[in-house]
């Protein structure tokens, strides 16, 4: 009973705050290969061991991973390894546009239609009732058949569009709240422009939720993108890119399996990784989220600790409690 | 690692309710949660009358919306101006009399907003045009199609919930056990995996290398049970995890105390009390999920070679097929809308605070 109680002091008194911190040692370790893949990806010219679209079909048609070939080698023979950091590359600059996008348009429509209120909002928020009415990417798919042309650049404003209405939604939701807060009226009452109010002031308090959303729409916009270049929408070939070398391995299955399950791979590797830092950001923004240990984790720690101090007490030749 | 991954569940979680929201065609919450409110809480009429009369107010403020879809459809599709005679000759050369007749029979030669009157009207009674390269009627080749697609949907429905259930309830019974913290793992991967790549991996293993179902293909129910699993286990990562949250919110109140204390077996208090009250929160996310299946199921067809809608509108998206294009996405956002009134009604229907009181 009485240890305990020590135990309890004990850990009180010694431990740090557990919580609002961000580098925990899950986002850390997301972080780190995170920063893997996208220094991997950024660089790729550096890392390639091969150039990422040079045929070599007599040499090497579909070789099995080799000191050559760290990966194998594709149908046309070529380099797997070099095609995914090449094609890492494009997806993850893909996606970073689809957020920017989105951001760019979303934002200042959550922000307007939030602080305005009335027939300005009533209109943009229609206009996402409707977008929101398709089931997730079939806007983007219709988007990609009108413009004829495929490729990155569509295939980026198309996700984008499908994007943005969440993003409004929830700066206009933030905005809503803001906008009721004292220090907006302070501003009005100091003559700031509405401009002003909304991006120097009401922007910046609503920033660290927007961003947690941003980093999740990151994660969003890789699966869709490798979507949309699997159906053979988005990126074209030969240009690599996650999703068209899933779709281009699925013929060679049981010869080289690799071919598919290698960008496969990559991209649950970065999806995780990107949720769990989303995650970990959240928190760290928002530390009344968090979730403390449960009580059998504090009383075993604390027991510990109480031990501890009994094996101190003792070692000082005192009588513990 | 797994109480980070559960909390990244909760935030997914949050933003599902949130899109759900979004998209129960209202402004929001409040708003939808009252309309339902002055639907049941009128004491004067029976139930059966309340409910078609909630369900026909839904459906007259869906029409609205289907037609600004149906108007953003039409002018999305022809964002870039072409000559769609190309996809209907299918690139061969013809006469310049065989093209003015083509023009004629498509419609080509009136004006966008003439074509668009005359394919919403057609729609509107039931009739979504002809198809520029297969020259057959829209809704003959989605009528041979569309029970390959919503079979795959609803049967990946079924097998995600039946999965998903008991692994949330295990999981919240079990819950920061050893059980409980593989399986967040396990749905922590599944939902960043792509539901092609799963799909691709669910072949390779079953079929290729056990040979325990066909790889492609449709007919029979083996045709359909890896596609559907594979279209299942990503819903079954997030709706595991819902139930798993919701459980243990439902688990930790007082009424299950009182029902403990008054010595009922546990699994009776976890099966019968926490689980009813727990799968309301679980049906709102499913129709979310349900819509992404939709799009979902066009992948999986893909891998699977299946002949369903999802392969029939890639092809049409590639050959510029506009009829064809518009015909299947009107069709698909339909569904995705009367999914989201079945669930709002069945909302309000479960939840007894909604009607009672």
């Amino acid at each position: 009973m009485f240890t305990a109680l020590t135990g309890h002091k004990a850990l009180f008194r010694s431990k740090k705050p557990h919580y609002g911190k961000l580098f925990t040692p899950t986002v850390v370790i997301s972080m780190a290969v995170l920063l893997f893949i996208v220094v991997g990806c950024v660089f790729a010219p550096l890392f390639a061991t091969h150039d990422p679209n040079v045929q070599d079909v007599i040499g090497s048609s579909l070789a099995l991973p080799s000191a050559q070939h760290w990966l194998g080698a594709d149908n046309t023979g070529r380099d797997i390894f070099s095609r995914l950091l090449y094609g890492g590359r494009t997806i993850l600059m893909g996606a970073m546009g689809v957020v920017a996008f989105s951001a760019l348009v979303g934002i200042p429509l959550g922000l307007v239609a939030g602080y305005y209120g009335g027939r300005i909002d009533g209109v943009i928020m229609r206009i996402c009732d409707v977008i929101l009415s398709f089931p997730s990417l079939l806007l983007a798919f219709i988007f990609v058949a009108g413009t004829q042309s495929r490729g990155i650049g569509n295939a980026i404003i198309a996700l984008g569009i499908v994007y943005v209405p969440m993003l409004t939604r929830l700066v206009r939701s933030l905005t809503m709240v803001e906008k009721n807060k004292i220090y907006v009226s302070a501003c009005v009452s100091l003559g700031y422009s509405d401009l002003r109010i909304m991006y120097r002031h009401i922007l910046p308090n609503c920033i660290s939720t927007v961003l947690v959303q941003l980093t999740l729409d990151v994660a969003y916009a890789i699966l869709d993108l490798a979507a949309l270049s699997f159906l053979g929408l988005g990126i074209q070939p030969p240009q690599a890119d996650w999703g068209n070398m899933l779709n281009d391995g699925r013929a060679f299955l049981l010869r080289n399996p690799y071919i598919s399950l290698a960008p496969g791979g990559a991209i649950v590797l970065t999806v995780v990784s990107i949720n769990i830092l989303s995650d970990g950001l959240h928190q760290y923004l928002d530390p009344a989220q968090t979730e403390l240990p449960t009580f059998k984790k504090y009383e075993r720690r604390a027991n510990r600790e109480a031990k501890r101090e009994a094996r101190k007490a003792k070692a000082k030749g005192g009588v513990s409690l | 690692m797994t109480d980070e991954g559960e909390k990244a569940y909760n935030f997914l979680i949050l933003c599902s309710v949130m899109q759900n929201i979004a998209l129960s065609d209202k402004g929001d919450a409040t708003e939808a949660v009252t309309g339902i409110w002055h639907v049941f809480l009128d004491p004067e009429k029976t139930r059966g009358v309340l409910v078609t009369k909630f369900l026909l107010k839904r459906i007259l403020q869906m029409i609205p919306v289907l037609l600004a879809v149906s108007v953003l459809i039409f002018a999305m599709i022809r964002i870039t101006p072409t000559d769609p005679i190309a996809s209907i000759t299918r690139g061969k050369h013809v006469g310049e009399e065989t093209k003015q007749m083509l023009r004629q029979e498509f419609h080509l030669d009136k004006s966008p907003v003439e074509q668009y009157v005359i394919w919403i009207t057609d729609a509107l009674q039931g009739d979504l045009g002809e198809s520029y390269i297969h020259r057959q009627s829209v809704n003959s080749l989605i009528g041979e199609r569309i029970g390959v697609t919503v079979g795959l949907v609803a049967l990946a429905g079924a097998i995600a919930l039946l999965i998903a259930i008991p692994i949330g309830v295990i999981s919240a019974v079990k819950r920061n056990t050893i059980v409980d913290k593989i399986l967040s793992v396990l749905s922590l991967i599944f939902v960043a995996s792509p539901v092609f790549l799963t799909a691709i991996l669910l072949m390779l293993i079953f079929s290729l290398h056990l040979n325990l179902f066909p790889s492609m293909g449709t007919g029979s129910l083996r045709h359909m049970f890896l596609p559907a699993l594979a279209l299942a286990l990503n819903m079954v990562a997030l709706t595991s995890r819902i139930t798993r949250t919701t459980m243990i919110e439902q688990l930790g109140s007082d009424y299950i105390r009182t029902a403990t204390a008054k010595g009922i077996p546990r699994w009776r208090v976890v099966l019968t009390y926490a689980l009813k009250n727990a799968l309301i929160p679980v049906i709102t996310v499913t129709s979310v999920q349900i819509g992404s299946m939709l799009v979902g199921a066009v992948l999986v067809e893909t891998v699977f070679a299946m002949g369903g809608l999802g392969g029939l509108l890639i092809t049409a998206i590639k050959a510029s097929d506009y009829p064809l294009v518009q015909g299947i996405t009107l069709l698909l956002v339909f569904i995705f809308m009367c999914i989201n009134l079945v669930v709002d009604v069945l909302y309000a229907v479960l939840d007894p605070r909604i009607r009672l009181k």
